[in-house]
């Protein structure tokens, strides 16, 4: 009963959060506090905030970012789960396309600037497809490993009721590699949230096409205002919506795959 | 004896097993799972292979189901080679093997995907298998939510389902506790007269062999080879305290023992 309160009252995940909190306030309140150039102090970030929230900037910024992390990540998704399963299930192109994608997965996405940027110019539909490129390798590995090391005693009960190749691929072989897949889900989503604010804050910025939008733009805005307090702001919108995308992606695993947790 | 294997000879299936060899590469080095191998199983007989780990009988069973193919010698079933896996072999694993994503009824529902009955012939057939092994309760259960013996015998359930005319048992109770096991034990016995399917059944468990068999295939390691079988003229049902068949296991479990020594004296 104490246990069942207590753990649903669970404080400590906020500790770390208030101690630094703490420390934020204490280092940056006074005259003889941390320069404001460095970092902004709590009362001008909560100012900053509000201020945000009431003429729309903030959470305009965060729905195109979420807007186009999404894009991004279920084109690349998609992509990478076609490509995985051509790899996972079928031998010759396996030999043929999977050192290639090995190679490809070595460059940093940040390297495809360059040359997308050159194909594609600095808009929108270059910002989608680095994003969509980054989210489609994780998916694509994990896919094509999962299909591959389906395991051989299921096989087997698939080879003993006569199952075509289809009725194996889809009740065995795509099922036994769910969880793999959920992995490589969670990496993609990961992978297309940090890309998305690169691409917002490195591509289209600045003062040849204006600058973009989303929370990407807004910090680079910020830094290129020296608006310590909206840079702040910026990070911490990160932090909280990257936790609640991860969260939320890790919750819906438990519930498709509940017999992977016995 | 001679009548209960008349009157359940009607649909099953004999088995004949002639120079069976099977060689498998552990580490570079050549391990004889089975040389020479030939037995007769009739219709209708439930018979055990019996042995120690490594005398074969699983392979033997892998072999029978079209699961692995041996190096020589042949597999006869009904009077055709065994090639491949077939849906009149239902094979019966130790580990359940149910496809933990699909309820007990989606997985006894899948050994039927070939069967000419229809979507409500095919439930129906669901419906009274669960209700012959016992399982009706827990049709749309998971089998992670399932005891080990409720899952195997959602197994035997799956197996059973196309209408085989063998049933191949790989130590299908060999995870079980002593309680649950010796209640399947009963079940298998009375699914084997209600569905009058021949039965093969690999176990290392002497007593169980003698219990359930109409003959007893004891087999022996490196090389893997049947050392000796066993008539058990026993009628059903028996007792294991009968002086029969205690006296019975006690000689099969001699075998065993001499085995089990003279593979130590020549390690």
């Amino acid at each position: 009963m104490n246990w069942a309160i207590a753990s649903r009252l669970d404080l400590r995940p906020w500790l770390a959060p208030i101690a630094l909190a703490a420390v934020w306030a204490i280092t940056t309140s006074g005259e003889h506090g941390a320069n404001p150039q460095l970092i902004a102090s709590p009362v001008s970030f909560i100012a900053a905030l509000l201020q945000g929230l009431r003429d729309g900037s903030l959470p305009g910024a965060i729905l195109s970012t979420l807007a186009r992390a999404i894009t991004g990540f279920f084109i690349g998704t998609i992509l990478g789960f076609s490509v995985g399963i051509v790899i996972g299930l079928w031998r010759r192109p396996r030999l043929i396309i999977s050192p290639t994608v090995d190679a490809l997965r070595q460059v940093a996405l940040f390297a495809w600037i360059p040359l997308l940027s050159a194909w594609l110019g600095n808009g929108e539909a270059m910002k989608i497809t680095l994003i969509a490129l980054g989210a489609f390798f994780p998916v694509a590995l994990a896919t094509a490993a999962g299909c591959a090391n389906a395991p051989l005693p299921f096989l087997e009960v698939g080879r003993a009721l006569e199952l075509g190749r289809r009725v194996q691929v889809t009740k065995i072989v795509l099922p036994a590699a769910a969880p793999d897949i959920v992995a490589g889900l969670e990496l993609s989503l990961n992978i297309a949230w940090l890309g998305t604010i690169g691409a917002e804050y490195l591509i289209g910025t600045g003062y040849i096409n204006g600058m973009g939008d989303g929370v990407g733009a807004y910090l680079a805005a910020a830094r290129e205002h020296a608006r310590m307090d909206h840079v702040l702001v910026g990070v911490l919108a990160l932090a909280i919506i990257g936790l609640a995308l991860d969260r939320s992606v890790a919750l819906l695993s438990r519930r498709l795959f509940p017999w992977q947790s016995r | 004896m001679a009548v209960a294997l008349e009157s359940i000879s009607v649909t099953g299936t004999s088995v004949e097993i002639s120079g069976v060899s099977r060689v498998f590469r552990v580490d570079g080095r050549e391990v004889n799972a089975l040389r020479d191998v030939s037995l007769t199983v009739r219709p209708g007989e439930f018979v055990s292979l019996l042995g120690p780990s490594g005398c074969g009988k699983s392979t033997m069973l892998r072999i029978i189901a079209g699961l692995d193919r041996p190096d020589a010698g042949e597999c006869v079933v009904d009077g055709a080679i065994v090639r491949a896996p077939s849906l009149s072999r239902g094979v019966v694993f130790q580990d359940h093997r149910l496809l933990p994503w699909l309820t007990v009824r989606e997985n006894v529902l899948l050994a039927l995907h070939k069967a000419p009955i229809g979507q409500d012939g095919r439930e129906a057939r669901v419906l009274e298998l669960l209700d012959l092994v016992g399982l009706s309760a827990f049709a749309g259960a998971k089998p992670h939510q399932l005891s080990g013996g409720m899952s195997q015998r959602a197994a035997i359930a799956r197996a059973l389902a196309p209408r085989p005319r063998l049933l191949l048992l790989d130590e299908p109770l060999g995870a079980l506790d002593s309680l649950t096991r010796s209640r399947l034990q009963g079940e298998l016995l009375r699914l084997w007269e209600h569905e009058k399917v021949t039965v093969i059944m690999v176990t290392h468990d002497v007593e169980e062999a003698v219990y359930l068999s109409n003959r007893v295939f004891v087999m022996e390691p490196r090389p893997g080879r049947v050392r000796g079988i066993f008539d058990v003229s026993i009628p059903y049902p028996r007792r294991r305290v009968d002086a029969d068949f205690v006296a019975l296991r006690q000689s099969i479990l001699d075998i065993l023992e001499r085995e089990a020594t003279a593979a130590e004296l020549t390690c």
